[in-house]
């Protein structure tokens, strides 16, 4: 039971939370409401298998019919045609599917065409097999479709029913089949809109599960590329797809992944979110241990070496584990563009990242406490624009910060017609009159720009937001003990990242633990040609990766 | 897990909430000094402070015509207890990190800077990057009361004005703190500062009007390198003899030599020192101590005013060069026989270096060695080469008839 809690834990939590304030009681989170909510959730489970108890289909055709009808509340895109086969048409059989997941076009003709058309023509009474078994003769020889499975219980004539499958049942027959004939609406395969490249493929993933995994499919024809697919959400029931490369993947790993999404009891799965937060390692940290992304060719990339996606139907994102923390510093583009520029790029990101991190506390820091480290001319300079300046620089700054971030969230959550209506006011009303008030220094206006800017530059969103919350910790600090409480912070920052893990990768690799040959793409990224071997601790078996050599002129003789 | 965690939130929330922004100061509360004088009258120590006005400094300024710096002044009988009663004139307290000039009244150090110095080195607020120069003829506070044109801050003028002249014109020297403290305890060596003057009218460099002109009245110009004694001055170095004893200290970086075109002609030729080595060694001879000094200069020819000189004839460079080596040899006899003659102290570290060569020596004579320097012989060797004659070859003064 214990063990049990512990697994529930993050699962039962939301709601609990939810349930606690709807009570309005102690918003302490006990045990005991815990163990309630788990008693209550087993309960929903029980009323589930209350009905698979007795669900075997019935022999009746219009009872069938009747129950999907009961069970559904006459949902009206649940079809349901009743239909006579048959040259004297005294046969009696129901085609159900539920409108807009299937591709009518191919219901007509494959489905009840043949059943309604084409049969008329054989000649039943005469035919042996139909004589023997009927269903077996209709899947046999009638039904001109290729994905059909054999259904003998409501569960899963309900799953395949709302999943997008047509439902064939007879009368007379204890069973039906579940004909796969997947369609209806998507959004076809979109352009990349957050990992941007120049050079590079566009397509993006899209919230089709099969076009994603086809997606991947197209950028590696190797029968190693496995999937694996389960249902995960009592209520949702979505698809969850897991990718990997077979002898390139770490077997624990996968295990591990498949082991966590076991773990998941929870009625709803409705995006990647979802499963990171129920699977990470630790849920106490700023920074992502689960990287994620919607582009096949980043997918692709990773699964040779030897990570594992995890598709979600219904989000354009593929879940990729386990991540380090270099792989945030790393785009598409790296390994498209010249080695050369992209070794650049990525020591300007890393730039960026502690420019973005550091940047205001270390203005707060130098001016409030360490002044004779400026030179004369800058320290001269600063005191004349924060002459008549009324707060300290740490609140400046903490007003600045603050604008800043209500502007971007502001930004994000606007109609897209109106973000450059904010763009305006926040360049012109906030920076310039703030300063010509006098109320923050124009030196400040330049800190806080310069860090939001390098903010941006981290090719991760996800790790820009662990340094957009800490820069307020590392602020306090600098305000407080000045540069000594920068190094403290950064010491246990510094700390805390090396003690994650992500599916038991160490999250610092190659840096902490150092791994000499995995430099070729961290800080740097080597050559093509130079890239000779997966990453140590990620795959550990298949490391061998190339063996082209380097590109030189033909010798002379 | 719950509990272990807030016990370690209190500790750290106390010790970051509650011992809050100790010496903690904002930048528009301090006094940036950039100078600092110092004179004495009576017993007392007199401070005088030149505190940046950024307002009227910074780039962007609105410009209030008020003058970029002001100085405040004050006594006490020590110099801490002097720069804190600036308190009671100034709205903020003096920060001294940013001290680019320090400037000692002529009259203070004849009486001696060991005392003043202590405290400057002692205290941790203060750099020791700063420049120290001397007041030559007048008080330290009359030297930072002047304004000055194209550098706004006063300070700034006389810290780049010494650097500058140092590297292009010689006869100055730059000291900080460190390096004055270590001529000061050093038997070996003693101390030189160079001297600051006011070319022009005192007064008028006070008011505004002074930097408003394009001529000002009133100038801060450096003047010479005073001879300390201990921690005394006790005399001054011409233009000439300071310019002779930078070059034995081997920092002359760039100078002009002139020398006449031919014996006792009026017209004269001038080099450009471009680089010049200091070899400055003490031996012992026969019991007694010798020094030596060796000069490696380079240069070009800069200016030509005569009209027969060929330039292009090997002869002519050979005969220039020994002609500037006569004259840097002159130059230095001069500074080395005033310091033997008139002011008997070893300002060059003859002593230092005989101290190295010869430590055993050293001992003996380390006590009354000032008295050994003034009957010590030393020999100056230079060794000039003219490296390039410029952009034209023979002068043109040739052909104008």
């Amino acid at each position: 039971m214990r063990a049990f809690l512990r697994d529930e834990f993050n699962t039962t939590k939301i709601g609990d939370n939810e349930r606690k304030s709807v009570q309005g009681g102690s918003m302490r989170f006990t045990k005991k409401s815990l163990r309630r909510r788990t008693k209550s959730l087993s309960k929903q489970k029980q009323n589930n298998s209350d009905s698979t108890e007795n669900n075997g289909l019935n022999r009746n055709l219009n009872e069938n019919i009747q129950h999907v009808k009961d069970k559904t509340g006459n949902s009206d895109d649940i079809i349901v045609r009743e239909i006579h086969i048959g040259q004297d048409g005294n046969l009696k059989a129901g085609v159900l599917f539920t409108e807009g997941l299937i591709d009518n076009v191919s219901n007509q003709n494959f489905i009840l065409e043949s059943l309604m058309v084409d049969i008329r023509k054989a000649d039943l009474d005469t035919n042996d097999s139909y004589k023997q078994n009927p269903l077996q003769y209709f899947k046999d020889s009638v039904l001109t479709v290729g994905d059909i499975k054999d259904i003998t219980d409501y569960d899963v004539l309900f799953a395949s029913l709302l999943s997008g499958k047509v439902i064939f049942l007879l009368d007379g027959f204890a069973q039906g089949y579940a004909i796969g004939m997947k369609g209806g609406k998507d959004r076809g395969v979109p352009e990349a809109t957050i990992e941007n490249t120049v050079r590079g493929p566009k397509e993006a993933y899209t919230e089709n599960l099969r076009t994603n995994t086809a997606l991947l499919r197209r950028k590696i024809k190797d029968q190693n590329l496995w999937l694996e697919s389960k249902k995960i959400g009592t209520v949702t029931k979505t698809d969850i797809s897991i990718a990997y490369m077979n002898g390139i993947a770490n077997d624990k790993v996968v295990d591990e992944v498949r082991e966590r999404l076991d773990r998941i009891e929870i009625d709803s799965i409705l995006e990647t979110g979802y499963i990171e937060e129920l699977i990470q390692d630790e849920t106490y940290t700023p920074f992502p241990t689960i990287f994620h992304t919607e582009r096949p060719d980043v997918t692709a990339g990773a699964l040779l070496e030897g990570r594992i996606a995890i598709f979600v139907d219904g989000t354009p994102h593929a879940l990729l584990v386990p991540a380090l923390f270099i792989q945030f510093f790393q785009t598409a583009d790296d390994y498209y563009q010249r080695a050369d520029i992209t070794t650049i790029l990525r020591l300007l990101r890393f730039l960026g990242f502690f420019i973005a991190l550091l940047a205001p506390s270390l203005y707060i820091a130098i001016t409030t406490f360490h002044q004779e480290m400026l030179p004369t001319g800058l320290l001269i300079s600063l005191a004349a624009q924060r002459e008549g300046v009324p707060f300290p620089a740490f609140i400046e700054a903490l007003m600045m910060e603050v604008t800043f971030e209500i502007l971007r969230e502001a930004g994000v959550r606007m109609p897209k017609a109106i973000g450059q209506a904010i763009s305006i006011v926040g360049t012109l009303v906030i920076g310039t009159a703030a300063v010509e008030a006098g109320i923050v220094s124009a030196a400040m206006v330049i800190v806080v720009a310069i860090t939001a800017i390098s903010s941006f530059i981290i090719s991760s969103f996800n790790i820009a937001i662990s340094v957009r919350m800490l820069r307020f910790i590392f602020m306090a600090l600098a305000a407080s003990f000045g540069l000594f409480g920068i190094i403290i912070g950064l010491i246990a920052l510094v700390l805390h990242l090396c003690s994650l893990r992500s599916f038991g990768v160490p999250y610092m690799s190659p840096f902490a633990p150092f791994i000499a040959e995995d430099q070729k793409d961290a800080f740097f990224r080597f050559p093509r040609w130079a890239l000779l071997s997966r990453p140590r601790l990620i795959s550990q078996k298949n490391v061998e990766r190339e063996d082209s050599p380097k590109p030189r002129p033909k010798e002379q003789k | 897990m719950r509990r272990s965690l807030g016990l370690l939130i209190i500790p750290v929330l106390s010790l970051t909430l509650l011992s809050g922004c100790w010496n903690r100061i904002e930048l528009n509360e301090l006094a940036i000094m950039v100078a600092m004088g110092i004179d004495k009258s009576d017993d007392q120590y007199v401070v005088t402070a030149q505190v940046v006005n950024p307002g009227e400094v910074a780039a962007k300024s609105v410009g209030a015509g008020k003058t970029p710096v002001s100085t405040y002044q004050e006594t006490g009988s020590t110099l801490l207890e002097a720069i804190r009663r600036v308190t009671t004139i100034a709205p903020r307290k003096l920060y001294g990190a940013h001290l680019r000039v320090l400037v000692i009244g002529e009259e203070l150090a004849k009486e001696g800077i060991g005392k003043v110095l202590d405290l400057l080195s002692r205290d941790q607020e203060l750099r020791t990057d700063y420049f120290i120069v001397v007041a030559k003829g007048t008080k330290a506070e009359n030297i930072l009361k002047v304004l000055t044109t194209l550098e706004t801050i006063p300070a700034n003028k006389l810290y780049a004005s010494l650097e500058t002249s140092e590297k292009a014109w010689a006869p100055t020297k730059t000291i900080t703190l460190d390096e004055l403290i270590a001529d000061l305890v050093s038997k070996g060596i003693q101390p030189s500062i160079t001297g600051v003057q006011i070319k022009g009218d005192q007064k008028t460099g006070e008011s505004k009007k002074n930097v408003e002109q394009i001529e000002p009245d009133s100038l801060l110009q450096y003047k010479g390198i005073s001879v300390f004694k201990g921690d005394k001055l006790i005399g001054w170095l011409s233009e000439k003899e300071s310019k002779g004893f930078n070059y034995t200290q081997g920092k002359v970086n760039s100078t002009i030599v002139e020398v006449p075109c031919t014996e006792g002609s009026e017209k004269k030729v001038g080099i450009e020192l471009i680089r010049t080595k200091a070899n400055l060694n003490g031996t012992v001879q026969n019991g007694s101590p010798k020094g030596t000094v060796q000069i490696r200069a380079e240069g070009n020819v800069a200016e030509v005013q005569c009209k027969k000189l060929d330039l292009t004839k090997t002869k002519t460079i050979d005969q220039l060069e020994k002609k500037v080596e006569q004259d840097i040899k002159g130059t230095i006899e001069a500074a080395i026989s005033k310091a033997q003659e008139e002011f008997e102290v070893d300002m060059f570290g003859f002593g230092e270096a005989i101290h190295r060569s010869n430590p055993d020596f050293w001992k003996k004579v380390k006590k009354d060695w000032n008295q050994q320097f003034v009957d010590m012989p030393v020999e100056v060797k230079v060794d000039m080469k003219i490296r390039r004659i410029g952009t034209i070859g023979n002068s043109p003064l040739n052909k104008i008839k």
